[in-house]
């Protein structure tokens, strides 16, 4: 039982037109843990060489790799050739999205907890929770498919319940972003300097966020 | 290889901050103190560092022809004229970006490591390969920004970038500071730039029209017996390079020094 449960976990690389995996290959290692598992490059088309690089990343996280699948035959013969075994996916198209969004429904309540600054240009992407302990700098991005909590000052572009979730909120010990979004609705961060010391949450209530001071603990609600 | 060699990149992420003109002048104050220093113009596309240096006229190679072993590394250094101690390594023609790779650089510097104590690396513009190269070679780094938006925005992502390359530790040397406009806010203040960054800061350089004469000139300001703001700024960053402690310049008093003396002078001859 134990051992056809773990053969399931699967990380997934994110789209090639969406991030570099290596970018989000931290974020996903944390998430997943160590142990065996999958990995789907989907339309990567990797070299050996990445693919070392990608497998001796893993391996550092202790995760053991039990297949390759891939979209791209290329892959496959490199994955091949490093002697993983492989699956070729069918084709994916636009169409075969919903598959991404099926997550682990355990993997929705996880808490991804990040330490150190983003710089301009980091990309931090949670499916769940996100906790980051430093700062969101100007043109930095962090995102998350729960809260988003911030430990530090967020000032570059903050999504909560990036797959819809409306209850999602933002909370940072300072709070004076680029742009807050929340499920689908976009906010610019406030002109005016917000008061030190006060840490403050977004929420979204109708259509608007709204910004007050943080009095309740986000996973409370 | 002498084991205290101290390999030092030079960048900024946003062209035209000064990384050039820092190189230039640190290799200068640096030879002064009796330092045996090569800067390396890792500028592949777009060199200019022997320019600011006066030495363009007396390169015949490259470090190209010395990765290509048609030359040795003392052959294609350019000792500087005036400061013994100072020597360049040129860099080749444009058309080595297609082929250097990271370890080419690498390769280079741990060449370099071995006669000089510092090595101090100019780098090009941007965050594509000739940053990567460049960044491949270095153990430390300065970057270089102005109080500008752009271009704090812009080494805020090389400072990333080096992190993530292990390069350590990264100082932060603010160029361009117009006191006056720090003073009425309408410039972002050194702590604002420090904030974001959260570097240690090297040093402050003031906004000086001496430097475009002496980068026409081919003179660095070190060089001169100049008494300017950044020619003591120069000098000051690589004291403190060499672990000296020099304090930092206020550009407030800086802005009011000059006046406040005039003003000074003015009330004790009056009275």
């Amino acid at each position: 039982m134990e051992l056809s449960k773990s053969e399931l976990r699967r990380l997934t690389l994110p789209l090639f037109r969406q991030a570099h995996w290596r970018e989000t290959l931290p974020a996903t290692i944390n998430e997943i843990g160590p142990g065996p598992a999958e990995i789907d490059c989907r339309d990567w088309q990797l070299g050996c060489r990445e693919l070392v690089q990608l497998t001796t990343l893993m391996k550092e996280a202790g995760i053991e790799i039990s297949r390759i699948y891939a979209s791209l035959p290329e892959t496959i013969v490199s994955a091949n050739a490093l002697g993983y075994p492989t699956h070729l996916n069918p084709e994916q198209t636009e169409a075969s999205k919903p598959k991404v969004e099926k997550i682990n429904p355990i993997s929705n309540t996880k808490l991804l907890f990040h330490q150190g600054t983003l710089r301009s240009g980091d990309h931090l992407n949670a499916e769940g929770d996100v906790l980051l302990v430093g700062d969101v700098n100007p043109g930095a991005r962090i995102s998350a498919g729960g809260n988003v909590m911030v430990w530090g000052r967020l000032r570059g572009i903050a999504h909560a319940g990036q797959h819809g979730n409306k209850q999602a909120t933002i909370v940072a010990m300072q709070l004076r972003p680029l742009q807050l979004r929340i499920a689908d609705a976009v906010a610019r961060g406030p002109e005016e300097q917000p008061q030190v010391g006060l840490a403050e949450e977004a929420r979204l209530e109708g259509d608007t966020i709204l910004i007050n001071p943080a009095t309740t603990n986000p996973l409370n609600n | 290889m002498a084991p205290t060699t101290r390999t030092i990149l030079i960048c900024s992420g946003k062209g035209g901050v000064g990384k050039t003109t820092l190189t230039a002048n640190l290799g200068i104050a640096l030879g002064r103190q009796g330092i045996r220093t090569v800067v390396l113009d890792a500028d592949f596309g777009l060199r200019n560092l022997d320019l600011l240096l006066g030495l363009e006229n007396r390169i015949v190679y490259t470090a190209q022809e010395v990765l290509a072993e048609s030359c040795r590394l003392d052959q294609a250094l350019v000792k500087h004229k005036q400061e013994p101690n100072l020597a360049l390594l040129p860099a080749g023609n444009p058309r080595m970006l297609e082929w250097l790779k990271p370890e080419d650089m690498q390769r280079i510097a741990s060449m370099l490591a071995e006669q000089f104590d510092y090595v101090l690396i100019d780098c090009p513009a941007g965050i594509e390969d000739g940053f990567k190269n460049a960044v491949a070679a270095a153990k430390e780094a300065i970057v270089v920004t102005t109080p500008e938006v752009s271009a704090v925005r812009d080494a805020d992502r090389v400072i990333g970038l080096l992190n993530t390359q292990g390069v350590s530790p990264i100082q932060l040397v603010l160029n361009r500071v117009r006191p006056k406009m720090m003073a009425n806010q309408e410039m972002l203040a050194a702590d604002d730039v420090t904030d974001i960054l959260a570097l240690p800061l090297l040093g402050l350089l003031l906004e000086d029209e001496q430097v475009i004469v002496s980068t026409n000139r081919g003179e660095p300001l070190t060089l001169t017996k100049s008494n300017s703001p950044a020619a003591r700024g120069y000098a000051n960053i690589a004291r403190r390079l060499q672990g000296e402690d020099v304090p930092l310049m206020d550009p407030a008093k800086e802005g009011r020094g000059l006046r406040a003396k005039l003003w000074q002078l003015m009330q004790t001859k009056i009275f």
